[in-house]
């Protein structure tokens, strides 16, 4: 039998109640607005008359003043107890109302009725008296129906169960609590705390955060990620508390801690891509179901404002790596100018109208997969081309834009994003282009000759000519077309926009290759 | 910095160097560390357009530091 959590509560007189009380018990668990606690009150009055001093019998009314109407409507003499903070009421795990509780002297639970079904209560009141050692009350039973459903704890009403979940012991919140005072703004305090990206956040109070934790099913505990650049260790709980400020709802919850995952990868190295003077930041492609499911936007303005998802899970990856992480700017985080991009950079690439294969697909996932695919990127820049009708002379319009990347004279360069709006990606489409020509294309356009490419006094930046040796190039050298990019895979290339416009985008990158940060996918893990 | 706090948990004397421009970043990342008075040395910023003279030039005049740094 297990043993009842013990409690005090003040009863109509303001007499303290103690439990375990040394003597059997009956608790029942009631509320004024519920028909079938009117009914039962009665019964326990009569209870607790035939069992006093032998047994206790109190009632645990979930409303102060419903108690109150309660204790005058039937002339209670019996104990009502003043659970309007409902914390017994959790402990209990009362879902119904009534709820009756038969405990024996060392307060062990022995019997528990939820609703009122006239024989099980029958039943209970004869176990009851047993346990006093007295005769039970007089009842007729006969007066009362069979069966009278309960009604709904207000334990589960919304927002009270988060509440009483937030301050249980044995909650999954263990974070540090801030209380503010009643005088303060929460707004205003998350700013003065310096918790903010310049934009206001959702205070995450205990509530908040609950209820975001509904969106994994992964421990709150558990660690996600050790997030530079102070290396601090990012908890689900820590995680779900951004997700609360940036505005996620709780199922964007799986696709953020996705992309922690994912920057928090050598390959990715959020570390330096946070720290460098440059001004990248990490831009997250979100593939597969979970994009319609989440209502995510790949349309109309997909690289910009309007969509919850969108905005918000980018804006929720940037939060954790400035709150945990302790990237802020003008600290550690060093950016000449940087981008509306450090706010937020999520997008769903438009699979559906797209000739090639999504890119999850082509970074080894199956179609059915929900994947995350993180960059460190600048902001998008577009390139305008209506005129175009082949791929050969639409991809050449990608590759002279790109060429400008970082600095049209410096190559190779490493990772970039092209993004192909509907209308491009439907000309490639029926001029039978691949990917992977478009890339080769890009490379041809893009290639200069040496001699153009090297620094110079007309140009400081570009190629450094001590690469060929402390004489520079030969005249041979300096004829050879040196490609933008390192390798035609560090052209990534996606598909987004609305179905009207001939307007692409590119997104420059930052240092590429193992020095600097590489592309890194997910699995999202709903 | 990471590298220098390593060191030194390992009682072994560090100094990093770099140029003037990060002081605020350096203090902002011992704090975040837990060791706030690592030791440094600043050079005149800029580095990346420096030419090979001036970068000596910066390196011959930081070099009492540096040892004054990890003597002290």
């Amino acid at each position: 039998m297990t043993a009842l959590p013990s409690f005090v509560l003040a009863d109509q007189a303001g007499g303290a109640r103690r439990f375990p009380p040394g003597a059997p018990a009956v608790l029942c668990f009631v509320k004024e607005d519920c028909p079938t606690s009117n009914m039962v009150v009665p019964l326990l009055e009569a209870l607790y008359r035939a069992l006093d001093g032998a047994a206790r019998v109190w009632l645990v009314g979930q409303e102060a003043v419903g108690n109150a109407l309660l204790v005058d409507r039937y002339r209670l003499t019996a104990p009502m107890l003043d659970d309007s903070a409902l914390r017994v009421s959790y402990v209990y795990a009362v879902e119904i109302i009534p709820t009756l509780v038969l405990a024996d002297g060392e307060g062990r639970e022995q019997g528990r009725l939820v609703g009122y079904r006239k024989d099980e209560w029958q039943a209970l009141f004869a176990a009851a008296a047993r346990l006093a050692g007295r005769d039970g009350p007089a009842i007729d039973w006969d007066a009362y129906p069979d069966w009278r459903p309960g009604c709904g704890s207000r334990t589960l009403e919304p927002g009270i169960a988060e509440r009483l979940q937030a301050e249980s012991a044995n909650g999954p919140l263990r974070a540090r609590r801030i209380d503010i005072a009643p005088g303060d703004d929460e707004f205003e305090f998350m700013f003065d705390q310096g918790l903010t990206d310049g934009l206001p956040v959702v205070p995450p109070t205990p509530e908040r955060v609950l209820r975001m934790l509904t969106g994994t099913r992964r421990d709150s505990q558990q660690v996600v990620a050790v997030v530079p650049p102070n290396m601090a260790p990012a908890t689900v709980e820590k995680v779900a508390a951004n997700a609360v400020m940036a505005g996620c709802k709780p199922a964007y919850l799986p696709v953020v801690i996705a992309a922690l995952e994912a920057v928090c990868t050598d390959e990715f190295n959020i570390h330096g891509v946070m720290a460098t003077t440059w001004g990248a930041s990490p831009c997250i492609v979100v593939n597969g179901p979970i994009r319609a499911r989440l209502g995510m936007n790949p349309g109309v303005q997909a690289l910009g404002s309007g969509n919850r998802a969108n905005a918000t899970i980018g804006r929720a990856l940037k939060l954790i790596l400035r709150n945990i992480g302790g990237a802020k700017p003008g600290g550690v985080e060093r950016s000449t100018l940087a981008s509306p991009a450090k706010y937020t950079m999520c997008f769903p690439e438009a699979q559906e109208a797209s000739p090639w294969e999504p890119l999850h697909v082509e970074r080894g996932f199956e179609h059915t997969d929900s994947v995350v695919t993180v960059f460190a990127l600048e902001g998008p820049r577009g390139i305008a081309d209506q005129i175009s009708r082949t791929g050969h002379a639409l991809a050449a319009s990608f590759g002279l834009a790109l060429e400008s990347v970082w600095h049209p004279k410096v190559r190779p360069y490493g990772d970039v994003l092209l993004v192909v709006c509907p209308e491009h990606a439907e000309t490639l489409r029926q001029d039978g282009w691949s990917k992977a020509r478009v890339r080769e294309r890009i490379q041809a356009v893009a290639a200069r000759p040496l001699c153009d490419v090297l620094r110079s006094d007309e140009c400081g930046e570009g190629v450094p000519a001590g690469r060929w040796g402390p004489g520079g190039p030969n005249a041979e050298q300096l004829k050879t077309l040196v490609p933008k990019f390192a390798a035609a895979g560090n052209i990534h290339i996606v598909v987004a926009g609305g179905q009207a416009g001939k307007f692409s985008a590119i997104f420059g990158g930052w240092v590429g290759g193992p020095a600097g940060s590489m592309p890194v996918s997910r699995r999202i893990d709903e | 910095m990471h590298d220098s706090v390593w060191f030194e948990t390992q009682q072994i004397p560090a100094v990093f160097v770099a140029s003037s421009a990060f002081a605020g970043a350096a203090q902002a990342q011992a704090d975040a560390l837990g060791l706030p008075d690592v030791r440094r040395v600043f050079v005149p910023h800029p580095i990346q357009d420096a030419t090979d003279d001036e970068m000596r030039a910066k390196a011959d005049a930081a070099v009492e530091l540096i040892i004054a740094a990890l003597t002290a």
